[in-house]
């Protein structure tokens, strides 16, 4: 075994910490929209990751299978990605967890107040069951804090190695 | 409170000596404090001794040494050296100011006075009370070493450096509590810790004002980590020595406090109150297996009651082939009193178990199984599904190793039943969330209670999720914000 010097805390490359969002926009994308489908089997939410992605413009038997929800768990799994790229763009000096919790409800009410009612086999907004309106938000105030807290915890963690 | 001046105290007049020992000591009046005085070389010599934490044979043995100058030596003059010469001990001190010196007396050590010396000798020749190292109840192995820390500090660092033989572990020793004088040591790995955290607790340490430390380990980590109405434990203890010097070596800081076999472990994540050291003396397939285990039995101890409530009270929440899930006679009490009331009970039960003697313990098991288990449910007080899953979270609670995190859980289900009972799914997924957020929310000592789940940190989530081989994982965690990454090779 050779010796080694310790090896401290090499500068981070710029490229790590874009890795780092890709794969905490990843997998919070895929593990909020599987709790979503858990909660939409329940029936805890009419809106599932499937009826909203796949089933909302498309027809077909499949389309309101297992099949449909695990492809929608998957494509959000990548648009995540690009929410949390962006959230890495704009947002990532905000410290705590209000700024995700506010994220997490302004993408609640980009997704559900304009491009719901763009869908044509989806209800709109005010025909939505109480349960679901408070389960989905939640999923999004989860879902939001999720990104945003982790980036902005990078970040600083960032700067004070930078130091 | 101010310390006493003492300092005015010359030590060379023997009598004032004598007179404070017996004033502000209690000497002859307190009968755990000796006093003996014997006369060498036409001088007095006094010793004075805590009869309850001394080695007796090794007093004796100083004292022949002592009585042996009258008849070997002649110069006066040097008396105090001689006599410094024949304290046949390793640990010998000389110390000039009386209250330092009062403070070693009533820790267990002898003081020497020799009348005309401006200083006092201090030996140890301490034995405390106490046990030997034993296998802690609540962390057993089923192989592996099968020792534990005691209530001895001393013993305590040694069994810790007998698997850290660094020379860059670092004990450092503090006083904390005006009366009781308790030993509380930092220990670290000086080239791996954080040293702004090792800064921070000494300093929270050194600021403590406290008349003693009575709960030990307990009271300590209230002063240092300001819980609040946080329910969830901030703080990691364990009473083996082996997972101990394991979080020493990844970068955490160990902080012990005498008369108290539990170690803190700082920082501490949520995540490091669900893993045992059982998972780290099996295989690693078989560790993560177990792991995963341990997980849906915690993750059942939070959610299953309140989620079994829900389905069963709204059953067309239930999807097909489902539908047999929630009781088929409801019973004359609401389901939501019966599982308060029969997770109370519970409660009772362990409670009572805690203090329960033994002989009386077989009794107990049998009232808690026969009488309120099954003749509850004869009578219609309880339907059988109930205790069911009553009995399933419990079991829940008890397979999670954290004793604390085991409650604080069982504090979150109670709310979400209650959550549950009021608002339905409404209740119980606004639940769910805040138990999330304030998880997310609590830090302990700067670092952040949930890490690596929010913020997301996918190796290290990866290391908690799969339990890797040791020479596969050789990085240490991030959180702790070692000096170096890397474990060295």
């Amino acid at each position: 075994m050779e010796l080694k010097q310790p090896i401290h805390l090499k500068k981070e490359k710029p490229s790590a910490i874009i890795w780092k969002t890709v794969s905490t926009g990843f997998f919070g994308g895929i593990l909020w929209s599987l709790v979503g489908v858990f909660f939409a089997f329940f029936n805890f939410t009419v809106v599932s990751p499937g009826s909203f992605v796949i089933s909302s413009w498309l027809h077909g038997e499949w389309t309101d299978g297992w099949l449909a929800e695990m492809i929608a768990v998957l494509v959000l799994g990548v648009l995540s990605i690009l929410i949390a790229l962006l959230y890495l763009l704009v947002l990532k000096k905000l410290q705590g967890i209000l700024p995700g919790l506010l994220f997490g409800f302004g993408l609640w009410g980009i997704v559900f107040g304009l491009i719901l009612p763009l869908c044509p086999n989806m209800k709109p907004l005010l025909e939505l069951d109480s349960d679901t309106i408070v389960t989905t938000l939640c999923l999004y105030l989860l879902y939001g804090v999720f990104i945003g807290f982790t980036i902005s915890y990078d970040h600083l963690d960032r700067q004070q190695n930078k130091k | 409170m101010k310390r006493r001046k003492t300092n005015d105290l010359k030590l060379e007049r023997i009598d004032d000596v004598q007179s404070y020992m017996e004033t502000r000591v209690g000497v002859g009046t307190s009968f755990d404090v000796g006093f003996r005085e014997v006369i060498i070389l036409k001088k007095k010599v006094q010793l004075y001794y805590l009869n309850g934490l001394n080695d007796t044979p090794v007093v004796v043995e100083l004292l022949k040494k002592l009585i042996s100058i009258n008849d070997e030596e002649s110069n006066q003059d040097e008396l105090p050296l001689i006599v410094k010469n024949r304290l046949v001990h390793q640990q010998v001190e000389e110390i000039d100011e009386i209250g330092k010196a009062v403070t070693q007396l009533l820790s267990g050590l002898i003081l020497i006075f020799v009348d005309g010396y401006e200083q006092t000798f201090v030996v140890d020749v301490r034995s405390y009370p106490g046990r030997g190292p034993e296998e802690p109840d609540t962390e057993r192995v089923v192989r592996g070493s099968r020792d534990g820390y005691t209530e001895n500090i001393i013993e305590n660092t040694g069994l810790t450096r007998r698997r850290v033989r660094d020379e860059r572990l670092r004990n450092e020793i503090f006083q904390v509590g005006d009366r009781s004088k308790t030993d509380v040591c930092i220990s670290y790995i000086q080239d791996v810790a954080d040293p702004g955290l090792v800064e921070m607790l000494k300093n929270e340490i050194q600021a403590i004002d406290t008349t003693g430390l009575s709960m030990a380990d307990k009271t300590l980590e209230e002063y240092l980590v300001h819980q609040g109405f946080n329910p969830f434990p901030l703080v990691r203890y364990t009473e083996r020595p082996d997972v101990a010097s394991n979080h020493l070596f990844e970068g955490h800081i160990l902080v012990m406090v005498d008369t108290s076999p539990s170690m803190i472990i700082t920082p501490t994540t949520f995540f490091h109150h669900v893993q045992h050291a059982e998972e780290y003396r099996q295989s690693p397939v078989i560790g993560s297996f177990i792991r995963w285990i341990r997980f849906l039995g915690i993750f059942v101890s939070v959610f299953l009651l309140p989620f079994w409530y829900i389905l069963s009270n709204q059953p067309e929440l239930l999807p097909e082939g489902l539908e047999f899930i929630g009781p088929s006679d409801e019973g004359s009490i609401p389901l939501f009193a019966q599982i308060i009331i029969a997770d109370i009970g519970i409660e009772f039960l362990r409670m009572a178990a805690i203090h329960t003697p033994t002989p009386l313990a077989t009794a107990m098991g049998l009232i808690a199984a026969v009488l309120i288990g099954d003749i509850a449910i004869t009578v219609g007080l309880f339907t059988a599904e109930v205790i069911l899953y009553v009995a399933a979270a419990t079991i829940g609670s008890y397979a999670t190793p954290s004793y604390e995190l085991s409650i604080a859980n069982k504090l979150t289900r109670v709310l979400l039943i209650l959550l549950a009972a009021t608002l339905g799914v409404k209740g119980f997924v606004v639940g769910i969330t805040i138990y999330l957020l304030a998880l997310t929310k609590t830090s302990s000592l700067n670092t952040p209670y949930f890490w690596p789940f929010m913020p997301f940190n996918f190796r290290a989530m990866l290391q908690i999720l799969f339990r890797f081989s040791v020479p596969a994982s050789q990085s240490r965690p991030s959180v702790v914000h070692p000096k170096s990454i890397k474990r060295q090779s």
